[in-house]
């Protein structure tokens, strides 16, 4: 298949990525024979209920890359985060295209243009786990837990990392 | 695995003794492409692309992707200064990666030692005569930034920690004219003696105001101003640009007339149709941004490479969602977990560690039964904490958070 503008910029971006690699996170794609599907592990942000956990993620591109952005997935369940969907989708901002705002309260700089990356996407998503945005939440039960029962919700993140450790 | 890591990267200078290169190397690339600029061209809100990129861009969105002000198209202008630089840079590449790279070998046998004090020498002595040429060069009118520093240090008869790099750019030019006196100019690189530069540099300025050609890069030249100098006599046809079109007023039909015209594929629903156009629209105005256009052909293969990525012969949405997805997955799963096991490992290792540290911390009367670990037994709740401290990164996490 012709290498495409998408395929060299991941390409870059891996490679970036494998060379100089942000403190807790390893990302890649699953496979060189497509660039377009890549896997992720995040380290849980110190001093946040997460801490010590690793979360596995999909993330996904499309073949427009970077005009558009991709979506990520945690696999395996146990995130337990308003802004997290329940079957695992990641909500956030830099996710979003500029052009269409379903949530209606993202400033367009949050947003996604080309010149975001992977790198800067998986550390959103890092200190998204830090500090959850309630204003749309993804998982509702979860923003309401953490909005109105904050140690509850805390001590159940805490128990997701626990079994996803194995521990 | 290996083929990623042939691809040339501003990170190839990180595990050099060069690591700064490595910032300067990406600030001559493209952010949308993460390539070295190509045919760069500057928005209205003075951000720098590639010619290709910014137009996807813009007729994607029509917004600047680095600060998100609309622009269009048409107010794009070349910016010639990073073109400059990005192939200057190229050339030299190589070789200095090269050096780079040698010098970081020698450095880890201990060679390094026995030569820097020798090189340091051969440099204070190329101080002195900087300073013999100083008087006549100042007077002269060539003012650099560097002689300008070389002055006030001869001034001060104090050498100053900066000395070593000041000196090495100078040392840069005197390779370039070896004895003979003469300077290359920094726009044409035409070799002429000092007192010339001056006026040689107003005659480039006046070539940018009125536009003319150089007498070194008459073709390069030529076609930079192409086609909006229609009174320019140019060698060869030059490409003229493609205007953009309001395809809601144009039927199914016309724009298919359109393309057959340009002679482009002309098959597909419309809404292919459209994006091909736009495609080859980007193509073609960014081809005439080259100082170097390239053949219709080559555009036209160009194109392919976009209709089987992208356009009509990509393979459908649907092939690369979940099913497809997870069939690849499972198939290279296990390449892929070997390939990543030491990462698996040391972040789960570090998880178990941190987990463990604050089972005790929290519930510290777990903290005998829970650790089993050497470091658990004898130490207090607090000891371990701190023990473990200079594993974890505080501020990175404050920067993540913030």
């Amino acid at each position: 298949m012709a290498s495409s503008v998408a395929q060299k910029r991941l390409f870059h971006e891996y490679k970036n990525l494998s060379t100089n690699p942000p403190e807790g996170i390893t990302a890649g794609p699953v496979s060189e024979d497509d660039m377009f599907y890549w896997e992720a592990l995040i380290q849980g942000p110190e001093e946040t209920p997460f801490e010590g956990g690793v979360f596995a993620a999909e993330l996904k591109f499309p073949r427009d890359y970077p005009l558009s952005p991709p979506t990520m997935k945690f696999i395996g369940g146990g995130v337990w985060h308003p802004n997290v969907y329940p079957n695992g989708t990641v909500c956030i901002s830099i996710l979003h295209p500029p052009g269409d705002d379903p949530n209606h309260y993202e400033h367009a700089s949050e947003r996604w243009s080309p010149i975001q990356s992977v790198e800067k996407i998986l550390i959103s998503v890092m200190s998204m786990l830090a500090e959850p945005n309630d204003e749309s939440p993804a998982n509702v039960e979860a923003a309401k837990m953490w909005r109105e029962r904050r140690s509850e919700y805390e001590q159940k993140v805490r128990d997701e990392v626990k079994k996803g450790l194995g521990l | 695995m290996d083929q990623s890591f042939e691809l040339p990267d501003s990170t190839d200078w990180l595990e050099t003794p060069l690591s700064l290169l490595a910032p300067f190397e990406s600030s001559l690339r493209c952010q949308v492409c993460k390539d070295f600029f190509d045919n760069p061209v500057i928005t209205s809100c003075s951000h720098t692309f590639c010619s290709l990129c910014i137009r996807r861009c813009l007729s994607a969105e029509g917004k600047c992707p680095a600060c998100r002000s609309s622009d269009q198209e048409l107010k794009l202008r070349r910016n010639w200064a990073v073109q400059e630089l990005v192939d200057a840079f190229k050339l030299a590449r190589p070789s200095v990666l090269d050096l780079a790279r040698r010098k970081n070998v020698r450095l880890a046998r201990g060679e390094e030692e026995t030569e820097e004090p020798a090189q340091k020498k051969r440099k204070v002595q190329q101080v002195e005569e900087e300073e013999l040429q100083v008087p006549e060069t100042s007077s002269q009118g060539r003012r650099t930034r560097s002689q300008r520093s070389i002055n006030s240090s001869v001034v001060e008869r104090t050498v100053p920690q900066i000395m070593p790099e000041v000196i090495e750019d100078s040392q840069d030019d005197e390779e370039y004219m070896p004895g003979d006196g003469l300077v290359a100019c920094p726009i044409c690189f035409r070799k002429m003696k000092e007192e010339a530069v001056f006026p040689h540099l107003n005659v480039h300025q006046q070539e940018e105001e009125l536009p003319r050609k150089t007498p070194t890069k008459p073709a390069s030249f030529g076609s930079l101003k192409g086609t909006s100098q229609r009174d320019l006599p140019l060698p060869g046809k030059q490409p003229e640009r493609l205007p953009a079109i309001n395809y809601s007023i144009l039927k199914d039909n016309s724009l298919r007339k359109k393309l057959r015209d340009l002679g482009i594929p002309d098959w597909g629903q419309k809404q292919l149709l459209q994006r091909r156009h736009t495609e080859w629209m980007n193509l073609w105005n960014a081809n005439c941004d080259s100082k170097s256009p390239k053949s219709k052909r080559i555009l036209l293969q160009e194109l392919d490479v976009w209709e089987r990525t992208q356009g009509g012969h990509a393979a459908a949405p649907s092939a690369f969602t979940t099913s497809n997805n997870v069939m690849r997955k499972d198939f290279d799963a296990n390449e892929w977990s070997n390939n990543h096991d030491d990462d698996f490992k040391r972040l789960i290792a570090n998880a178990r560690k941190k987990s463990e540290v604050q089972v005790r911390s929290t519930i510290p009367g777990a903290s005998s039964s829970s650790s089993p670990h050497q470091e658990g037994t004898g130490l207090p709740v607090n000891g371990a904490r701190v023990e473990l401290n200079p594993d974890t990164d505080d501020h990175h996490v404050v920067d993540l958070s913030g």
